[in-house]
């Protein structure tokens, strides 16, 4: 950094010119279908906006009233709050629990990892048939292995009751996630001083205290790397819920995001649909920012990543 | 690796005399420690067929008979035959379907790497007055949902004309990818020596070159490792294809599938058929390139 501001002057604007050039496709593209549609956001949600009227009446801040009063907002957003809490807590116990079991066999991780990884990768749309299927009511893997091993008391219609759907699909969501973070946590697995696990495990450790006082401090940055991308995640989450329920039954799945969709573009209620989108802004970047912050804070300490 | 140390270290200490005694003790303790290491397998492996059940499941619906689907529809490889994967690859429109995600993939995932490298490059070596207020223009587009904007510009793209084109399309989706690719592309190229373009430069390069002949090079993995990761993306979007291409003339298998879906229960073995379509393209780049992509992943989730 400081050898190129040191560079002569010829070189600076050679190097202003070049960056212009190579920069402007980004700008573009980052104007044109990021800002326009982000400044036009902030003006849907103070207008009554119905897809077809090229004037919109503007309505101040009847949006935000509404949402502030809509009592479907209110239970959409404490399924986001169910979603974010386990659906951030399942995907790391298990990943990491995992994470460690590969790690501590070492042979044959390339396979078991290979394993893990698959579902992440996948489109949410077909993770969404196969596990409908696995949920059906009446032919469904769920209801035949609880069939199997003599619980049919449990049997039920997992995605069709309103008190097991969110559960179902959120379930799905997991099994979706913890390839993603068992492959994050063997990576910093891997980068562990093993010194220090093997002296504090001569020292009488047992595993649970050398995992608390040696593992986890050293892949701290990474826990909570994953912490906040499976948390801002959970604000923005629509496909897999859209997907395999719709929101329903009977809106019991609804979180922001499909309310928000339904509304645009079911009910053409523009405004309002993108009133409530602003919302899972405004509520998961402020958590994005505070974590990567604590994160970067805890990699400047020199504790990995 | 990490078991090993532990007794032969323990065994250099404790000298000469008590060597026998100490390697028995280190036999009878490996034996128990191979029985440990046999049982975690066995969790892992069990785990692992857990997991991969359900895409074990589309194999199997999906190579059916029709009366075994009807009769049957989950139970486990009970018939075979090719009809479901016939009828959804022709009757189900699957065929036109994976052109349409090639075409939409293909060219994106192409600009995606253009233009992230090209930024990127920029980002990490280029300093220029506005360079800093430019970049965190680029990086808030990875902190804000695609959810928050996605209304406004299916307005937009409709008075542009490029509502239910290929190319409105192909531009939404490159869009949502050069974020993430120029904070990716960055970091490696942030992570290339200085001397290397001041020894361009002492040679006579010009800035451009320096660029294209030097440096670009020296990133090929990182590129690599972003168009895996990008074409991925691209080939699951869902949102994109469902909100900008509402005709269905360019449908691609996501979108294609989730209309297939409409609750005909009776369609189940073409429907898993036209899973299996869908997936098969992935899993194979998964498994081929898996050092990659979880490495892309991984470094992607890092340096993010």
């Amino acid at each position: 950094m400081a050898a190129l501001s040191h560079a002569p002057a010829v070189t600076r604007r050679a190097q202003t010119r070049l960056g212009l050039l190579l920069t402007a496709p980004v700008m573009i593209m980052v104007v044109l279908f990021f800002l326009f549609p982000m400044i036009s956001a902030l003006y849907y949600s103070v207008v009554d906006f119905d897809g077809i009227d090229p004037t919109p009446e503007f309505v101040g801040l009847a949006n935000f009233k509404e949402m502030f009063t809509d009592p479907e907002v209110w239970h959409a957003l404490r399924n986001n709050a169910i979603w974010i809490v386990i659906g951030t807590a399942a995907p790391l116990i298990v990943g990491l629990l995992m994470a460690l079991l590969i790690w501590s066999v070492r042979s044959g991780s390339v396979l078991y990892r290979l394993a893990f990884f698959l579902p992440y990768i996948l489109p949410g749309i077909a993770i969404g048939i196969v596990w409908g299927w696995i949920y059906d009511p009446v032919s469904g893997w769920m209801n035949r292995v609880l069939a199997g091993i003599g619980l049919d008391g449990l049997q039920r219609g997992w995605l069709g009751e309103p008190n097991t759907a969110l559960y179902a699909v959120l379930a799905t969501a997991i099994w979706a996630t913890c390839g993603f973070v068992i492959v994050i946590f063997l990576s910093a697995l891997q980068n562990v001083d093993s010194d220090l696990v093997d002296a504090s495990r001569i020292d009488g450790a047992n595993s649970a205290r050398r995992l608390w006082f040696v593992i986890l401090p050293q892949i701290m940055p990474v826990f909570l790397m994953v912490l906040t991308l499976t948390l801002v995640g959970g604000f923005s989450v629509f496909d897999i819920i859209f997907i395999m329920t719709g929101g329903g039954p009977a809106d019991a799945t609804n979180v922001i995001g499909t309310y928000a969709y339904t509304q645009a573009f079911q009910l053409s209620r523009i405004g309002y649909g993108t009133t409530l989108a602003l919302l899972i802004t405004v509520l998961a970047v402020p958590f994005a920012i505070a974590l990567n912050r604590l994160q970067r804070r805890l990699s400047l300490q020199g504790t990995g990543a | 690796m990490l078991d090993q140390p532990i007794p032969t270290t323990l065994a250099k200490q404790t000298g000469r005399g008590r060597t026998r005694a100490r390697s028995a003790d280190v036999v009878r303790h490996s034996g128990r420690r191979q029985l440990s290491l046999a049982l975690r397998h066995a969790v892992l492996i069990v785990l692992a067929l857990l997991t991969l059940f359900p895409v074990i499941l589309v194999v199997s619906t999906a190579l059916k008979t029709s009366d075994d689907v009807t009769l049957n529809p989950f139970g486990l490889f009970s018939s075979f035959s090719f009809d479901n994967l016939v009828s959804a690859w022709t009757v189900g429109r699957f065929s036109s379907y994976l052109v349409n995600s090639l075409l939409l993939t293909v060219p994106s995932t192409l600009l995606v790497i253009a233009i992230s490298t090209m930024a990127g490059y920029t980002f990490a070596r280029l300093p220029f007055r506005g360079r800093t207020v430019m970049f965190y223009l680029v990086v808030l587009g990875l902190l804000v949902p695609f959810f928050t904007y996605m209304i406004p510009l299916y307005f937009q793209l409709r008075s542009m004309g490029l509502l239910d084109t290929l190319l409105g399309a192909i531009l939404v989706l490159t869009s949502t990818g050069i974020s993430f690719g120029t904070f990716f592309m960055r970091a490696f190229f942030s992570d290339l020596p200085t001397e290397l373009e001041q020894a361009a430069r002492v040679d006579g390069c010009s800035e451009a070159q320096i660029f294209a002949r030097v440096m670009l090079p020296l990133v090929r993995s990182g590129m690599g490792a972003l168009a895996v990761f990008t074409f991925l993306a691209n080939w699951n979007n869902f949102l994109v294809p469902l909100l900008y291409l509402p005709g269905g003339d360019y449908r691609p298998l996501t979108t294609g599938l989730y209309m297939f879906t409409g609750g005909r229960s009776l369609d189940i073995g073409p429907l898993a058929a036209g899973t299996l379509i869908t997936i098969v393209p992935i899993v194979i780049l998964f498994v081929v390139l898996q050092r990659q992509v979880t490495e892309g992943f991984i470094s992607g989730a890092v340096k993010g």
